[in-house]
């Protein structure tokens, strides 16, 4: 029988189980999760419409997305609440983050440092003196 | 960069000059019709949301890097998933509650695929079991599985349609039946001319001036005489013209017209499925429904293997599977797979919360 609260062990697990059920919630865009990713996190500093996270996408990670899956993932990210749509003044209608959204983004990469970490940490041991 | 810093910076980082007079805003014109049929691959629900602001995206993405090819294969790649998503067939649609109903409406169109594709390898072997004995015992089992089969669709039918048509006569009632009466019409229509053209025709059947052996299986004559009369379109005479021209008159008009009263009887179930407004609770009674004609597009399926697979060692003609058939097995077989992916997508698409659902 284990305690109330659990060996640390046990702690560390249903932790990392949350962290993973939290970054499922990207996961569950299917094909759209990656370009999700992205979307949210040009989204993180304010709105913008379609032809601006394009062109702020690229900048900051060097890739482009075609406008047919941007709208795909935003569509789908509208759908399961992680943005939504600001009144346009014109066509081009701005989107922002949603609390739903910042969570799911920011347990995402939290998961992605953590990996990145282990993958650095890892390949500074093994691939150091080569 | 933000919306307002976008905006300040407009002309001389992100946006490209989308108003800009002269030769530019003939070029713009000139992209907005280009775009506006580009958007033509994305379904009616998705452009009315979507639309303006995707156009707006095009144009200025053609305006900075210039039309592409992949550009365009994006979009219809996209736009192609987005009408598989409207249909019911694929995740993430629009309009949960529309995607669910268009599901059930693709569950009705396979099934009237495999009714119209079964009814000719039924009727035809009923033909066979007037005039002989199968030299396979198993070939009247596959039958009486097939039979079977198709009573469960029967009945899947009318568990499903009873609802249905209730709603649409409520509907009607209150006066929001606008969009249904054309479906109806054709439905009605296309019901009505199968019926009387069936009934007629079906007193040419073959299997009527054989020898009674209908204790080989379980198959009453009338029905398949009925469903010979009304799928004598389906036939390779149509590869033979000569030997067509040698039907009489009446029933090459027949040929013709009871394909065009089919299509407008399944268009019209299909359009009274996609626009009746459904409570959640019944659109979870119609997916319950929908398993059951799912197992029966199986189960027919399942028979239909069993007699093609019996059928290549038949001295005679009369259980021989031919092109025809073979070809109605493949379209069996692409039913029974969308059936199972309407399903499984409208049970996802009803599971989307009440707020973008009907509450009931």
């Amino acid at each position: 029988m284990t305690p109330a609260g659990g060996s640390s062990a046990d702690r560390r697990t249903r932790q990392s189980r949350a962290v993973a059920d939290h970054a499922g919630a990207l996961e569950t865009l299917g094909r759209s999760s990656g370009p999700a990713s992205l979307i949210l996190s040009s989204l993180a500093d304010g709105a913008k419409h379609g032809y601006a996270l394009t062109k702020d996408i690229e900048s900051f990670s060097g890739v482009r997305l075609a406008p047919g899956t941007l709208y795909e993932a935003l569509s789908r990210l509208e759908a399961h609440g992680m943005i939504e749509a600001l009144e346009s003044h014109d066509r081009r209608r701005p989107y922002r983050l949603t609390a739903t959204g910042a969570a799911a983004l920011s347990t995402y990469l939290e998961v992605q440092r953590k990996v990145a970490e282990v993958g650095l940490h890892r390949l500074a041991g093994s691939w150091a003196q080569t | 960069m933000t919306l307002e810093n976008h905006r300040c910076a407009h002309d001389a980082t992100d946006d490209p000059p989308s108003n800009a007079p002269g030769p530019r805003a003939t070029a713009r014109t000139a992209d907005q019709a280009r775009v506006r049929r580009l958007l033509l691959w994305y379904p009616r629900a998705w452009r009315s949301r979507y639309g303006d602001e995707f156009a707006e995206l095009l144009i200025d993405e053609r305006a900075e890097v210039g039309p592409s090819w992949r550009c365009t294969v994006n979009i219809a790649a996209t736009g192609l998933r987005a009408r598989l998503a409207a249909a019911g067939l694929a995740d993430h649609p629009v309009d949960p509650e529309a995607a669910a109903r268009a599901g059930l409406a693709t569950m009705a169109i396979c099934a009237a695929a495999t009714v119209l594709s079964g009814a000719v390898m039924w009727s035809q072997l009923a033909i066979g079991l007037q005039w002989s004995v199968p030299a396979a015992s198993r070939i009247p089992q596959a039958i009486d599985f097939m039979s079977g089969a198709l009573l469960a669709l029967a009945v899947a039918a009318f568990l499903a349609g009873a609802p249905a048509a209730w709603a649409a006569v409520t509907a009607a009632c209150r006066g929001q039946a606008r969009g249904l009466r054309r479906p109806a019409i054709m439905f009605a229509g296309g019901a009505f001319v199968l019926v009387v053209g069936g009934r007629h025709f079906a007193r040419a059947w073959p299997g009527t001036g054989g020898h009674l052996l209908g204790h080989q299986s379980l198959i009453p004559g009338r029905i398949a005489a009925f469903g010979w009369a009304a799928t004598m379109w389906i036939t390779s005479y149509w590869a033979h013209p000569k030997a067509l021209a040698a039907f009489p008159s009446s029933e090459l008009a027949w040929m013709v017209l009871s394909p065009a009263a089919t299509g407008c009887l399944v268009i019209g179930i299909a359009q009274v499925l996609r626009r009746i407004q459904m409570s959640r609770r019944m659109l979870r009674y119609e997916m319950c429904v929908g398993h059951l004609v799912l197992a029966g597009l199986v189960a027919f399926f399942c028979g239909a293997l069993c007699w093609l697979s019996l059928s290549g060692g038949q001295p005679g003609r009369l259980f021989l599977a031919g092109t025809i058939d073979r070809a109605g097995f493949a379209v069996l077989a692409v039913s029974v797979v969308a059936a199972a992916a309407a399903v499984r997508r409208s049970r996802a698409a009803a599971r989307y919360p009440p707020t973008q659902l009907h509450g009931g």
